[in-house]
């Protein structure tokens, strides 16, 4: 990576990246159990819904929950986060990417490729595939575009990297799935109508908008491209853990193998380079990260 | 081929299945449960009819919402 002459040679790159690497050896448990856990328990809200033994409007709310937890443990995967590099472990990666996503009604393959390419290209209007999202005109705007279904725009990237085969080949991959989460809920519906409305279609939609709004639209909002410029350290009035502490997103903007909760740590050891290098919001960044630093008050 | 051509159905078509299927099969329940109609041999006419056309308007407005 070229050097800019303003910054110092204490904050090289090389420098940033010896700290970044020493927050990415660790093995993602907690991500493995939340991924397969609320995957695990959004299953078992069918037999228990369907045979009395728990109200629906309360696996409802379960199921919503599941479904906002669902994201982050298949994005882990998608980095390749769990098997960090060893191949004997890589089907952890698949295994979890895969599961997890149930419960949003997504296919792994395709939000893989498509997040490899917001990295690649973020904040690039025409080959960033959460450009649409992260640039909206209002939280409102995103909000009405996941319930619409007018931000999966799959087909559109499958055009714009034609000349992708790894690309194209995981889109093909991932079409079997794509085409079982579309009939899945269209058969269950005609025999359990309303157990699928609230227990899978809405809590899918629920947890869509709020990963949307959390992990494309806030972190990216006003940011431009650029690796020190993509994404931006932001405050919130929700306590972070609610938002899965999306403030700190940059952090994995820059080095996608730190751990999600990894991340508080590296942030403060890298604080200095992200204030050299005028990372949007970094002068704001707390010394030490609590449980809770952010909340503007 | 064939398999190209379904997914183009699916495509172009997937919103007025998803109205007619989906929004359908709830509206029916809706109608069944809260409803006196329940019983009414026009009940599903009026359910799956209701959804379908939603998934008709979505389609040739190329959005639900």
């Amino acid at each position: 990576m070229k050097e800019s002459p303003e910054i110092a040679a204490e904050f090289s790159f090389e420098k940033e990246k010896v700290i970044a690497k020493s927050f990415s050896q660790r093995f993602q448990w907690e991500m493995i159990l939340i991924g397969l856990g609320q995957a695990a328990i959004w299953l078992s809200l069918w037999p228990l819904v369907l045979n009395g033994l728990l109200d629906l409007w309360a696996g409802f709310l379960i199921a919503s929950l599941c479904a906002c937890l669902a994201y982050l443990p298949s994005h882990e995967a998608q980095h390749g986060n769990y098997s960090r590099g060893n191949p004997k472990l890589r089907w952890l990666d698949g295994l979890v990417g895969h599961i997890t996503l149930v419960t949003l009604k997504f296919p792994y393959h395709i939000l893989r490729i498509t997040h490899m390419k917001h990295h690649a290209y973020t904040n690039d209007p025409e080959k960033d595939p959460d450009y649409a999202n992260a640039h909206n005109t209002s939280v409102l705007q995103v909000i009405k575009n996941v319930l619409d279904g007018s931000t999966v725009q799959f087909d559109k990237y499958l055009e714009v990297f034609q000349n992708d085969k790894a690309f194209v080949n995981s889109f093909h991959q991932a079409i079997p799935i794509a085409l079982l989460y579309k009939a899945a809920p269209l058969v269950l519906v005609v025999i359990f109508p309303f157990e699928t409305l609230l227990l899978w279609w809405l809590p899918a939609k629920i947890g869509s908008v709020y990963t949307t709004v959390f992990f494309s639209y806030y972190p990216h909002l006003g940011t431009s491209a650029g690796r020190y410029q993509n994404t931006r350290f932001w405050s919130h009035w929700m306590p972070r853990f609610l938002n899965h502490s999306m403030q700190l997103h940059f952090i994995h903007h820059l080095h996608p193998s730190i751990g999600h909760y990894d991340e508080p740590k590296a942030i403060e050891a890298l604080k200095p380079f992200l204030i050299a290098r005028k990372v949007p919001g970094a002068d704001q960044i707390p010394d030490k990260i609590t449980l809770n630093p952010l909340i503007k008050i | 081929m064939l398999v190209e051509k379904f997914l183009n159905h699916i495509s172009n078509w997937g919103k007025f299945w998803f109205g007619l299927i989906f929004l359908g099969s709830i509206f029916n329940e809706i109608l069944e449960q809260f409803t006196m109609l329940s019983g009414s041999s026009f009940l599903w006419i009026l359910a799956f009819g209701s959804g379908a056309m939603i998934g008709l308007v979505a389609k040739i407005r190329g959005a639900w919402l």
